[in-house]
């Protein structure tokens, strides 16, 4: 069986419809991957190059075993895991770092250029990356009733409360980096590592939020 | 109000001059853990239970706190559970050093819904509800390396030299004397703390051996598992050697940790008929074989676990069983009075066995109560059935069977979801972990695998 999406999910303008498939049973990177590209669909970003017919791209992380490779056809896009022999195109990127190239590309590199581009979606406003992530994680069971997003912005203090009921979570950082973790672009306990991040809430919560930051980044 | 009857902590301590007492339990992994206390301390804590923080529930095997998902009610803030010792399991491990294993409980009285030993007592507490006793075996299975457990970290648990040699395997007595000499040390330190043992012998793998315990009561037989394995990496550390019970500690075999079981009822073997499997029998079979797909998750617990699954080598690939089938994944002993039996033969030797005793009784117990009916046996080979003939295969990732585990209703019942939850969550994570940290799930055994996995669990 394999794991198909159309992109887009809702109306934007500059959408394109973009069938992003995935193997079966698919590892992170095949869904972090995925979901970017269907991202990148629905924000109508790189069409040309999500519209490719041809192509396949091999992606390796520059500090993991992780790999997959893109492979474009008539009917869209299949991300499966591992490399083939002798890929169109290779990348070796960041994972960590959205898809940042930590090397060269290697082979056609107008390929390789329009899937960095398309690995690089814009990041929404972090008031619509929280909504959209409380869309996609509030029937998690044990998440909060409340999520409160807090950001400095030129005003002062702003925030977004979004649902309603006796438990909330907090969490705190600058504008870029809420919307790197709401969209998924960026995964919740590595920023939090870094410092860019304050949360208030209980360690379960925490717990809740770590598997709610993977949904909204691997789609699992 | 305990669902279950407490464990016998009444009883009076022994006088055996032990200057320390270790207290012991697995957690849901099947890491043997525990905490040294001095007799006094022992004297005062043994009715109310040892504190220790709900965290031996919440680590991983790397020692980082599983996350992904909703903690249960009784998990707080590194929270105190109890660990209540059996005194029952009280025995002279060494001089000065006494050993008691115990069960976990939370401060209300209740058991720790996932303390393993615990599920497998809730589990064999309710097939005597039905009139059942359970007896139940496990064959341990190991590598003992010539190497000390300090060079074996050093060289990242790779490219070590098999204890006996590699010329042949598999009931060879031909072995050098240093093997023979590392597992007869092993047996008189199961003789001096009481442990029953049948047979050991040289098994498929170079420096693999096969234990065979004594057939018993599930939870004492749990507590013998998990002692044997502690003795055995002693014997090892102080002979010089490393042992492993990794699935898989090299490119090469497999390691399994097969599970016979027996049903006895008014002291009749309830599996034995005359001329084949007994109606309580194929009931069992049934049972097991309608939980298989859940019950993966559980005694293929690691990543590891899945690397063994490769047809024509040893283990089951199919949710099958056959009569005297060892292909099968559940092979039926007929026709003897005393031996018929079930051998389970799924589980890795990285299983907690508690865990997995739980969930083969809960199978069994499942097939007994609804009186489930098993598919026709497996007469062929079992490994390379062709698709169409209605014979499924084994989950063949930790995702995918914790997945099946998941949708499992009968488990879901019998386990609880509490535990149920709380495991997926934690082969969720276990997964994550795998490929997000340095896993390679191209490689026969990548070394991510051997750190992870090899002293632990």
């Amino acid at each position: 069986m394999t794991g198909t999406m159309t992109a887009p999910t809702s109306a934007s303008a500059g959408a394109a419809a973009v069938d992003v498939r995935i193997e079966d049973d698919a590892s992170p990177v095949v869904r972090l991957i995925a979901r970017t590209l269907r991202d990148a669909a629905q924000a109508g970003h790189a069409i040309d190059a999500l519209n490719r017919s041809a192509g396949t791209v091999a992606i390796r992380s520059h500090d993991t075993p992780q790999s997959a490779t893109i492979t474009f056809g008539d009917n869209g896009i299949d991300v499966s895991s591992g490399v083939p022999a002798e890929p169109d195109a290779a990348l070796t990127v960041d994972l960590n770092a959205r898809f940042a190239p930590t090397a060269d590309p290697s082979g056609d590199a107008d390929l390789a250029a329009g899937v960095l581009r398309a690995l690089t979606p814009p990041l929404p406003g972090w008031r619509d990356a929280a909504q959209r992530f409380w869309d996609a994680t509030r029937s998690l069971p044990g998440i909060p009733d409340v999520l409160i997003a807090v950001t400095e912005g030129p005003e002062g203090l702003e925030q977004a409360v979004l649902g309603d009921g006796s438990t909330q979570y907090l969490i705190a950082g600058a504008p870029e980096t809420l919307a790197g973790v709401f969209s998924g672009a960026d995964d919740l306990m590595a920023v939090l590592s870094s410092g860019a991040l304050g949360i208030q809430g209980t360690l379960s919560q925490l717990s809740v939020m770590t598997g709610a930051s993977w949904k909204v980044r691997f789609d699992v | 109000m305990s669902e279950l009857s407490t464990t016998a902590t009444r009883a009076p301590l022994r006088d055996s001059g032990a200057r320390t007492v270790r207290l012991e339990a697995t957690n849901h992994e099947g890491c043997f853990l525990g905490k040294n206390v001095s007799p006094k301390k022992f004297a005062a804590g043994k009715d109310a239970g040892f504190a220790f923080a709900d965290l031996l529930f919440g680590l991983d095997l790397g020692n980082a706190p599983a996350f992904g998902s909703a903690y249960p009610a009784w998990r707080g803030h590194l929270d105190d559970v109890y660990l209540r010792p059996d005194m029952s399991t009280m025995v002279e491990w060494k001089p000065g050093l006494d050993s008691v294993i115990g069960d976990y409980w939370l401060k209300d009285g209740t058991p720790v819904p996932i303390c393993p030993r615990n599920l497998v007592r809730k589990m064999a507490e309710r097939l005597a509800g039905h009139g059942f006793t359970a007896t139940v075996a496990v064959e341990i299975e190991a590598t003992v390396f010539e190497e000390s457990i300090h060079e074996a970290r050093a060289r990242g648990y790779r490219d070590l030299t098999p204890l006996g040699g590699s010329a042949g395997t598999a009931y060879h007595l031909a072995k050098s004397k240093d093997w023979t000499d590392y597992m007869n040390a092993v047996a008189d330190r199961l003789d001096e703390v009481g442990i029953e043992w049948e047979a050991w012998s040289d098994e498929d793998a170079a420096g693999q051996i096969e234990l065979n315990l004594a057939p018993g009561d599930p939870v004492k037989v749990g507590d013998a598992w998990a002692r044997t394995r502690q003795i055995m990496r002693e014997v090892a550390f102080e002979r010089g050697h490393s042992v492993t019970f990794m699935a898989k500690p090299t490119a090469g075999y497999g390691q399994a940790s097969h599970l016979n079981l027996s049903l006895q009822h008014d002291g009749d073997n309830a599996f034995y008929a005359e001329d084949g499997p007994s109606a309580t029998m194929l009931h069992a079979i049934g049972g097991l074989l309608a939980t298989m797909e859940g019950n993966t998750s559980i005694v293929l617990p690691q990543i590891t676990s899945y690397r063994r699954l490769v047809d024509l080598s040893g283990p089951p690939v199919t949710i099958s069983w056959g009569i005297s089938n060892k292909t099968a994944a559940v092979r039926a002993v007929c026709g003897h009075p005393k031996y018929s039996r079930l051998e389970y033969r799924l589980p890795g030797a990285d299983a907690n066995l508690y865990l997995a005793l739980a969930g083969v009784l809960a199978g069994v117990i499942a097939g007994i109560e609804r009186k489930i009916d098993p598919p026709e046996q497996v007469t062929d080979m079992a490994w390379c059935l062709p698709p169409g003939l209605g014979i499924e295969r084994i989950p063949d990732t930790i995702s995918k069977a914790a997945a099946a585990l998941d949708a499992d209703p009968i488990l879901r019942e019998l386990l609880g979801d509490e535990f149920v939850d709380c495991w997926i969550a934690s082969r969720k994570w276990e997964w994550m972990q795998f490929h997000t940290a340095g896993g390679d799930p191209f490689a026969e055994l990548s070394e991510w695998e051997s750190v992870r996995y090899f002293e632990l669990p």
